[in-house]
């Protein structure tokens, strides 16, 4: 176990206090702690603590060093003395620490960990037992002091640390409505509070900042049943289920509530070669699967995003870049196993509860955890990937020629467009994605070649290459997780055509600066082979898939709402409006109705709620997961 | 034409980027082995791929031993006085006496405001800097007896002083505008402005000069009492440069000589972040600009405006 030294800025010249330091880090004590002293008779020398300890990290290598931070105001002060004028904010002296431990990796004692000031002449037994609350400080003010403190650390060196406790500081900073002691055993160790290092890189998703008040990491099916049973009890705050993090409707972070997070379920698994039957984790992305199958000559149709997690997908319903050829990532699923509400694990298939099967595809959040993934894979050689960009000066014309290219080429191409802002004088850049699923590269320039002339052709970048470098678009998420901040705003709807009056209204809304986002996604093809009672997903007849962000919920609603004539439908995965109405144009009436009695089978609670929640009964249908405050939700 | 014969300094102004983290610090080590006589580092606790800078110069004093440190400068809203006063005195203490202290009365207020500070104008800002000012120096001196201050920004009551610091700690402040130059020549050790960002640039500097000796002069000083110090971002060397430190290291000696002797600037920082140039500027351009320095001063050529004392 650790022992460390406790150093009190103000009874001694800072000098010393080096010393004291320098030596202990060469004697092998591996913490010192600086705070100020709370002595009446230092008050004549109220040396800064934090530049001390800074100075110290500085000129040793191995000692760790802590920080009591200054309280408010207090003995040195008059009592109407305003904070502001002694105090630093707690925004800064974070940074300060986060500062610190940048300068001196890993040597900063954060002070969310925990440290325990022993008493005078303590004795090894005494130190032992103070260790369950932290690590044992002793306070030193000479060499004499220093000695003994060294003395008593090599005793306890190999003795075996206690675990270390939760700081008063990281037990406030908890949430009430959680009951984090209840945490089942298989999931405390890789659960994640807000007082833990972790919890930076566990909060924001891709879009979306948070501040969840617990974070469950799941890493087996069992797991995910406990990590159920404890949402069950925790129906008073917001749920949410997150695979990899990249969901703009899907609210897998929040702020005070739970999150289960199956990132940790990410296997990749060939089953059955001949049949291509590949069995996926909800948390691998759609870029490592990609990366596997490749190999085989196969792939699996993935949106447009290879950070994407492969269980926000498949539960939606997944219009890419291979759709007009493959159809929906929904389409090739073949089997899924879930955690229901209460706890059961089941696997859904054709055969096999089959009214879940459906359900799963296209609304799946509503029903359970998914735990695995089956899909037949397609057949998928070397492809044409395009990324275009072109500059055009007449918007609506080329929004309506897109529209007619685009919906009329062969089911081998798949062209999605993106713009955004006006640049200057009604000038818009537009970026197209597309892939053509054929080798020949004769083939590919052939189908390309309408689409370039949509505008000034400012960038082409036209390779061919395997699916999995359509998918190697996406940047790894690193330790620090990602950053996402603030709430997306984004609308979606689905257009049966793309006619001229729409191009018109698009465009006019597009130059209002009002959209920073603007996607068109061609449908049709392979999606519209399946009966739209098939699956959940019921849209298969659109044309595109529209989809608008901006950074004004209000304004970009109104405007959404003046072009609603030209829509049928919306896809739920763009949509992050949460009024009631947005329900019905996700599900139209009758598939509405399945999934509600559906739901009352297998989630009669409405424990599974977080987002384009279908109430088990309709009259009391929540539109925000925070409205279910009072405990339960039936 | 003004020299107010303060002696020379030569400095780094140094990015306090995260990224990667011993930049900063490495920067202040090249700094010190290049002669230089200043490391600052810029104050800007809300931009987030800054490090902290207070902890920064305790850090960087740590690893050095000659050189001199300073923020450049500490943005007052996000600092209390107190806590300034406090850590300066302390890195005073420990660094030997090469603390400085640069302080501003706080730019970008929506950062300030994000970080969770207090929101000022302009015109609250720089009442409020005099009131920290005041209290600061108070600080740092006359430990025996209580601290009280009956201030509109920052009042205090029977606060605690010190500790007094190695040496009298200058203070240096960022100022442009009118309101902030009469209370540099009033109250400050040192003005230390961006030469980018003063109005008119290069010919401004003459009028930043006259408020603050006009100032100095109404407040019973001498503007001898005001070190006039210069930040140069946009720096560079090379034998096609044109412009204000663009040029050769014989074209920064002129340029820096003659800011010396007309404009009375006597401490020059620069920007850039790179070794090299800081290298070159200690060895080749520093010792120049202090020979031309000294035979001007002992033999003079510019007619020096006779400053009224």
């Amino acid at each position: 176990m650790e022992l460390g030294i406790l150093l009190e800025a103000g009874r001694r010249h800072p000098d010393d206090l080096m010393e004291l330091a320098l030596e202990a880090d060469r004697r092998g004590v591996g913490v010192a702690v600086v705070r100020r002293s709370a002595r009446h008779e230092d008050a004549g020398e109220p040396w800064s603590p934090w530049t001390i300890a800074a100075w110290i990290a500085a000129r040793t290598e191995r000692l760790r060093v802590g920080i009591v931070p200054a309280a408010a105001p207090g003995a040195a002060f008059g009592a109407s003395t305003p904070a502001f004028a002694v105090t630093e904010l707690r925004s800064v002296t974070t940074k300060a620490e986060q500062s610190l431990e940048s300068l001196a990796p890993g040597r900063v004692l954060s002070s969310a960990t925990a440290w325990v000031v022993a008493p005078p002449r303590p004795d090894a037994a005494g130190l032992r037992a103070l260790a369950v609350r932290g690590i044992p400080i002793l306070p030193v003010e000479n060499a004499a002091d220093l000695d003994r403190a060294v003395a008593l650390a090599e005793q306890l060196r190999d003795v075996p640390s206690p675990p270390a406790p939760r700081s008063a500081e990281s037990l406030a900073a908890r949430v009430p409505g959680i009951d984090y002691d209840a945490v089942p055993a298989s999931l405390a160790p890789t659960a994640v509070e807000p007082g833990d290092d972790a919890y930076a890189s566990v909060s924001s998703t891709y879009l979306r900042g948070g501040a969840p008040g617990l974070v469950l990491r799941p890493q087996t099916v069992a797991e995910v049943v406990d990590a159920v049973a404890f949402a069950r009890e925790h129906t008073g705050v917001a749920l949410g289920i997150r695979s990899a993090g990249h969901g703009i409707s899907g609210r897998s972070t929040n702020r005070g509530g739970l999150i289960i997070d199956v990132g940790g379920l990410d296997a990749i698994q060939i089953i059955d070669r001949r049949t291509r039957r590949v069995r996926l984790g909800p948390g691998a992305t759609w870029q490592r699967v990609a990366q596997t199958l490749s190999p085989h000559g196969w792939a699996l149709g993935s949106g447009d995003y290879g950070g994407v997690g492969v269980g926000g997908l498949a539960t939606a319903g997944g219009i890419g870049l291979l759709s007009r050829k493959h159809g929906l990532t929904i389409d090739r699923l073949r089997a899924v196993e879930l955690v229901l509400a209460d706890g059961t694990p089941v696997r859904a298939t054709e055969t096999e509860n089959s009214d879940l099967f459906w359900a799963v595809r296209g609304a799946g959040a509503n029903f359970g955890i998914a735990t695995a993934f089956e899909f037949e894979a397609s057949e998928v050689g070397e492809v044409g990937w395009a990324q275009l960009s072109l500059v055009t000066d007449d918007l609506e014309a080329s929004l309506r020629r897109f529209g007619q290219i685009a919906a009329d080429a062969p089911r081998d191409t798949t062209v999605f467009l993106v713009t955004g802002r006006p640049r200057e004088a009604d000038q818009f850049v537009i970026s197209l994605y597309g892939v053509v699923d054929d080798p020949d590269p004769d083939v590919v320039v052939d189908r390309l070649m309408p689409f370039t002339e949509l505008g000034m052709l400012v960038r082409q970048h036209v390779v061919m290459t395997p699916y999995a470098g359509v998918m190697g678009n996406a940047a790894e998420v690193g330790p620090e997780g990602q950053h996402g901040f603030g709430e997306p705003v984004s609308r979606s709807a689905f257009l049966p055509s793309l006619t001229g009056e729409f191009a018109r209204d698009a465009a006019e809304l597009l130059r209002s600066g009002l959209v920073y986002f603007f996607e068109l996604r061609t449908m049709g093809g392979a999606i519209a082979d399946v009966s739209p009672h098939e699956t959940a997903f019921s849209h298969r007849s659109p044309a595109f898939q529209v989809a608008a962000m901006s950074s004004s919920d209000d304004r970009l609603s109104a405007r959404w709402r003046e072009l609603g004539h030209h829509f049928d439908g919306l896809y739920l995965s763009f949509e992050t409006d949460r009024s009631p109405e947005r329900l019905d144009e996700a599900f139209p009436p009758p598939v509405l109705d399945r999934l509600r009695s559906l739901k009352r089978r297998y989630d009669p609670t409405n424990l599974f709620r977080d987002n384009f929640n279908i109430a088990p009964a309709a009259e009391d249908a929540p539109s925000v997961a925070a409205d279910v405050a009072s405990g339960s939700a039936a | 034409m003004t020299d107010y014969g303060h002696d020379l300094r030569f400095g780094a102004f140094i990015t306090p980027t995260s990224q990667p983290a011993n930049h900063a610090v490495d920067m202040a080590i090249a700094a010190e082995q290049a002669g230089l006589d200043l490391a600052t580092f810029q104050d800007h606790p809300y931009q987030q791929s800054f490090l902290d800078t207070s902890t920064l110069l305790a850090f960087v004093a740590s690893r050095t031993r000659r050189i001199h440190l300073a923020a450049n400068v500490a943005s007052l809203p996000l600092r209390p006085p107190l806590e300034l006063a406090r850590a300066a005195a302390t890195l005073d203490v420990l660094s030997k006496g090469r603390f400085a202290l640069g302080i501003g009365a706080g730019a970008f207020w929506d950062g300030i405001a994000r970080m969770g500070g207090r929101t000022l104008t302009p015109g609250q800002g720089v009442d409020a800097l005099r009131e920290a000012i005041g209290l600061i120096r108070d600080s740092w001196a006359n430990m025996d007896e209580p601290l009280t201050r009956d201030g509109a920004y920052y009042p205090v009551m029977n606060g605690q002083r010190g500790p007094r610091p190695a040496h009298p700690i200058p203070v240096w402040v960022g100022a442009y505008k009118p309101r902030m130059l009469t209370l540099t020549g009033a109250l400050a050790d040192g003005w230390l402005p961006t030469i980018e960002y003063v109005d008119g640039g290069r010919a401004g500097i003459a009028a930043g000069n006259a408020r603050i000796d006009d100032s100095a002069l109404r407040a019973g000083r001498s503007p001898r009492d005001v070190r006039r110090l210069m930040n140069f971002m946009r720096v560079g060397m090379s034998p096609a440069g044109r412009g204000l430190l663009q040029g050769t290291a014989r074209e920064w000696t002129d340029q820096l000589t003659e800011l010396a002797l007309a404009d009375g600037i006597s401490a020059f920082i620069i920007g850039g972040d790179d070794p090299v140039l800081l290298q070159r500027f200690g060895q080749d351009v520093a010792p120049a600009v202090r020979e031309a320095i000294e035979r001007e001063r002992l033999v003079p050529r510019h007619p020096t405006s006779s400053v009224p004392s």
